[in-house]
């Protein structure tokens, strides 16, 4: 087997010497050079694998020799050594195509390493060059093995296609009004497969704008049919930061609480990709990591001009190649060639980041509270045309749409984004996230942040599709990157396999549970109590919610008031505020509803276990914290003391009458109890919730307080329990938010980088304090 | 007991009244099955004052009209404010830059001392409105959705984002990338952005979304080469009535 060959370029003899040996040792051909000039004299003469480059080098520096290697030698892997490290330099050295960065002093197994994995990279003949020209083509190949490359001609391309296009749909760029865009295609010829980017991205045909989950009868007791339509089509000409894109997707919508409608039509899509060889003016891709890709698609094509590579990425892309295609193995020069197109596209990105991508959750975490959100937020149009057109962008609403006989309906799901105004309001009207500042910066923080860290993949593929999109010229995350700019270090990230997955198709699809009694608690508010028709426990903790689903009205999240230590029933209960909790206060006993869940993370109840406990609840705040009262109540000897404070409005908004007198009674619970505003029979406390705290002694060595209250009382009452030197650990809310879809996906309920339909709605304070936007 | 349903037109062309009509027949069989039609003079003679939903057309700009949009509120249990005319004002509103003499004499001549007129107004403006189905003309599925949402006693989900979101929906290139100019991202979506789908722009006929960035709209339209007068009278075609353009 034929040496690979190593140059090594440092003006220091003592480095030239020392990597020499090592990597000799290694059983390399090691030649040296002192100097830029002397590298390019000799690179002129003969071929290197891989060159080790000083970055400060006398005359020309590392970063000319880079340059001019790269427009002789293109395909010479180049591995930046530096005693003198920097973000500029690094992003700038990663540009003109250099594989690797080592900071000096560094062990020769690090070098070796790098090297090796950098050599296992390339095809098996590293430079047969000169040689190739004369050989002759090899022959077609018999079998098709993935992560290999292999030639295609474009006559071979357009009869697969053309082939599988009588199997499937096939989608494809084709340009409209001057710019490109995906669509249906009805044969080869009308693809575009050298454009810069589409309008939209690929990603609509797995999340579709509008999408049916299910369809329902009214008034049948049913629940409705979960309806999962996935298609065979194949998506060609796929860009690798589009492929990028998609493998979040997959991480979002296959990990936790497996999406059945998306994994259908994942399963049924082929996904042939192509090199961005045209960057738009506005992509950063390489700046991102996403100008090439090794997964996520089935087949990959390098247009090389003339024919095409085309990499084999998975079985089903292999597959396809054996049965349509005929495919080579390609020469030395293929392979030099395809390599070259490559660099040659990256010399085109117009824009890049200023800092290595690494560090941008570390950037923003510092930036939070920068004015600078307030200033480039200011001519936002909260269009939302920036997470329209994103392909790394997924929220989306869902809303019960009737048929005009109103007998039978669909729940429909459609795109929402975090931009739009309404996005984190809630029914009774309080927006969580109300000002442009505080939206651009939660986008920006999913796109560099919150997402990498949730799924471990970029949130932001660099395509510079929101750029292009936004009028007001704000929404372009390198630049708002750029400007908060600062380095840091951060983490890696797995790709998850797709064809192994399955899910069930109940992920949206309600179980049908039989209202049993009704209670009017205030004209406002009401109990329900449920017992599902299939006879199983609703299963819950104490603390978690539900959604309650009415075929034609919609869903909504209720929180559970009932413990789970009481009867094969469970209670929700509501006040009556918008669509669903208004159809809800009309049904009566008998009447059937859905209901999915039970969702949440639920009250801490090992850490309570053995603690004094001081519940706090403000008006309604009480409908969730009753489950928790009346599951300590009923294992009293697990729980210290227990100590209740109840506020309420005025009198006429008091809460369960009956259970706020037996709590009264009870040597169980040491109740407290007061009002806002008192009127002429009210004997008792008057005053806001805090008034009560005075009454009450605790040892905040060994109690725990649980809060539960509109936003503005936590406020209020965390001050006075870390008066009495409660720490934050100790000090436990339930947070209220949209939470649309209960299942981690549809993003309303987010607060930073929580879903607080998955970590919550239960915190504690201490957790609390990382999330800004939570109290 | 099936609802009764009342249309009544004020100043307007009666388009957004024909609009209703524009549904196939089992729509029609299955709206006649859900409500009673008792007053719609586009569609029969026959009137009856007793109704607990009135749809309105049209903006208000004489003084006789107001009294009778007053009577119509008195007897419906809900009002619906039907097209651009009744909830924004509309194109109506442009007289309202001129002098109501200019307004008249230019529209009547020397026939214009036998009419009377006030600067024109949205329905609103005079007698409280429940609900709103915008748009020169409205849209019928729209018109279907409040409807739908009335018998089973739900509040409507009409958009409070700009068109742009719809209009992405609908895979268009933007307006602006083909050198025209568009009031879409500042007016309310829920038309499935179909001018911008079948060619032209966004006039603004929807109305304005809650709380519009029009100052952001503004510098884009001029950045986009309009001068401050056009921008000014883009704006007017539709919105002259809106609070925040004056």
């Amino acid at each position: 087997m034929q040496k690979h060959s190593v140059l090594i370029v440092d003006d220091e003899p003592i480095v030239r010497e020392s990597i020499g040996d090592w990597l000799k040792d290694a059983g390399y051909n090691v030649a040296t050079a002192e100097s830029g000039e002397k590298a390019l004299e000799m690179i002129e003469l003969q071929d290197f694998s891989v060159m080790v480059l000083d970055l400060r080098l006398p005359g020309k520096t590392g970063i000319t020799v880079l340059k001019e290697v790269k427009a002789q030698r293109p395909w010479i892997k180049s591995i930046i050594i530096t005693a003198y490290p920097s973000a500029g330099t690094a992003s700038e050295a990663t540009k003109l195509g250099a594989v690797d960065y080592l900071i000096k002093p560094f062990a020769p197994d690090d070098l070796e390493k790098l090297v090796r994995e950098t050599l296992e990279s390339l095809p098996a003949e590293p430079k047969a060059l000169v040689e190739a020209e004369v050989r002759p083509k090899p022959p077609v190949v018999e079998a098709v093995e993935v992560r290999k490359s292999f030639v295609i001609s474009r006559e071979s391309l357009k009869s697969m296609v053309e082939r599988l296009g009588e199997e499937m749909e096939l989608v494809g760029v084709k340009a409209r009004h001057g710019r490109y865009v995906y669509d249906k295609i009805a044969g080869f010829d009308e693809l575009c497969l050298d454009y810069d980017v589409t309008v939209m991205p690929p990603t609509k045909y797995l999340l579709p704008a509008k999408e049916t989950l299910l369809r329902f009868k009214v008034g049948d007791g049913s629940q409705g049919e979960p309806v999962i339509t996935a298609e065979p089509r194949a998506i060609i000409g796929v860009h690798p930061y589009d492929i990028k894109a998609i493998e979040l997707l997959d991480e979002a919508f296959v990990g936790a609480n497996p999406d059945p409608n998306y994994i259908a039509r994942r399963q049924n899509t082929i996904i042939m990709g192509v090199d961005c060889l045209n960057p738009s003016p506005k992509a950063f891709c390489p700046s991102m990591g996403t100008h090439l890709a090794e997964t996520g698609f089935d087949l990959l094509l390098t247009d090389i001009g003339g024919d095409f590579m085309v990499t084999v990425g998975s079985e089903k892309g292999a597959e396809l190649l054996a049965k349509y295609a005929q495919v080579r193995e390609p020469t030395g020069d293929e392979v030099a060639k395809q390599k070259a197109v490559r660099d040659e596209a990256l010399t085109k990105y117009q824009l890049s980041l200023d800092v290595p991508r690494e560090t941008l959750p570390k950037l923003l975490e510092e930036s939070y509270d920068d004015p600078y959100w307030e200033t480039r937020s200011e001519p936002c149009l909260s269009c939302g045309s920036c997470v329209m057109v994103c392909p790394t962008c997924f929220c989306f609403d869902v809303q019960d749409e009737m048929a005009l006989n109103l007998k039978e309906g669909e729940r429909q799901r459609h795109w929402d984004g975090c931009m739009l105004v309404d996005f984190a309001r809630v029914a009774t009207g309080e927006n969580f996230r109300h000002d442009k500042a505080s939206r651009l910066r939660h986008r920006i923080y999913r796109k560099g942040k919150y997402v990498l860290e949730r799924y471990g993949v970029v949130g932001c593929v660099g395509c510079g599709r929101c750029a292009t999109a936004c009028l007001a010229d704000i929404a372009s995350p390198l630049e708002v990157f750029n400007a908060l700019a600062e380095s840091a270090r951060a983490k890696q990230a797995a790709i998850r396999a797709i064809r192994e997955v399955s899910a069930g198709t109940e992920l949206y699809a309600p179980r049908s549970a039989e209202l049993v009694a009704v209670t009017e608690l205030t004209p406002r508010e009401k109990v329900f109590e449920f017992r599902f028709q299939d006879g199983k426990a609703l299963g819950q903790r104490p603390g978690q919610f539900v959604e309650v689903s009415i075929p034609g009205v919609g869903e909504a999240p209720i929180s559970i008031s009932s413990s789970p230590t009481r009867d094969g029933t469970f209670q929700l209960a509501v006040r009556n505020v918008g669509n669903v909790t208004g159809a809800l206060h009309g049904l009566q006993k008998g009447a059937i509803v859905g209901i999915r869940g039970p969702f949440g993370n639920g009250f801490p109840l090992e850490a309570l276990e053995g603690k004094d406990i001081l519940f706090v609840a403000g008006g309604i705040g009480l409908f969730p914290l009753r489950s928790l009262v009346q599951y300590v109540l009923d294992n009293r000897e697990r729980f210290g003391r227990a100590v209740l404070l109840f506020g309420s409005r005025s009198p006429a908004e008091r809460l369960f009458l009956d259970e706020l007198a037996e709590w009264n009674q009870s040597p169980d619970i040491e109740f407290h109890e007061t009002v806002d505003v008192g009127d002429g029979k009210w004997t008792g406390n008057v005053g806001v919730i805090t008034t009560l705290m005075p009454k009450v002694d605790i040892d905040p060595r060994r109690t725990m307080a649980v809060v539960v209250g509109p936003p503005i009382m936590y406020r209020f009452v965390i001050g006075e329990l870390r008066k009495k030197d409660l720490p934050d650990e100790s000090i436990i809310l339930s947070l209220e938010r949209r939470m649309k879809c209960g299942v981690g996906k549809c993003g309303h309920c987010q607060i930073n980088d929580v879903y607080v339909c998955q970590e919550g709605p239960v915190f504690s304070l201490a957790q609390l304090r990382r999330l800004r936007e939570a109290v | 007991m099936k609802p009764k349903v009342a249309f009544f037109d004020f100043t307007c062309c009666e388009g957004c009244q024909l609009d209703s009509l524009n549904l196939d027949a089992g729509q029609v069989l299955d709206l006649l099955a859900a409500v009673d039609i008792v007053n719609f003079r586009e569609v029969k003679t026959e009137r009856e004052d007793n109704y607990d939903i009135a749809f309105v057309e049209g903006s208000i700009t004489r003084e006789s009209e107001i009294p009778r949009l007053q009577a119509i509120r008195d007897q419906a249990k809900v009002v619906v404010a039907l097209g651009a005319c009744a909830c924004i004002g509309g194109v109506n509103c442009l007289k309202n830059h001129l002098p109501m003499k200019d307004a008249l004499r230019i529209v009547y001549g020397d026939d214009a001392k036998y009419y009377d007129t006030i600067p024109a107004r949205p329905i609103d403006a005079v007698v409280p409105v429940d609900y709103h189905v915008r748009g020169c003309p409205i849209n019928t599925n729209e018109l279907l959705k409040v409807v739908k949402a009335l018998l089973l006693g739900k509040k409507p989900e009409i958009p409070n984002y700009p068109v742009c979101v719809e209009c992405k929906m609908a895979g268009n290139v933007c307006v602006f990338e083909r050198g025209m100019t568009c009031l879409g991202p500042v007016t309310r979506a829920g038309c499935d952005a179909i001018c911008v789908t079948s060619g032209r722009y966004c006039w603004g006929c929807r109305g304005l979304v809650d709380d519009p960035n029009i100052d952001s709209e503004k510098d884009i339209l001029q950045k986009y080469g309009l001068t401050v007068e056009q921008v000014v009278e883009k704006f007017k075609i539709y919105n002259s009535y809106a609070e925040v353009l004056k």
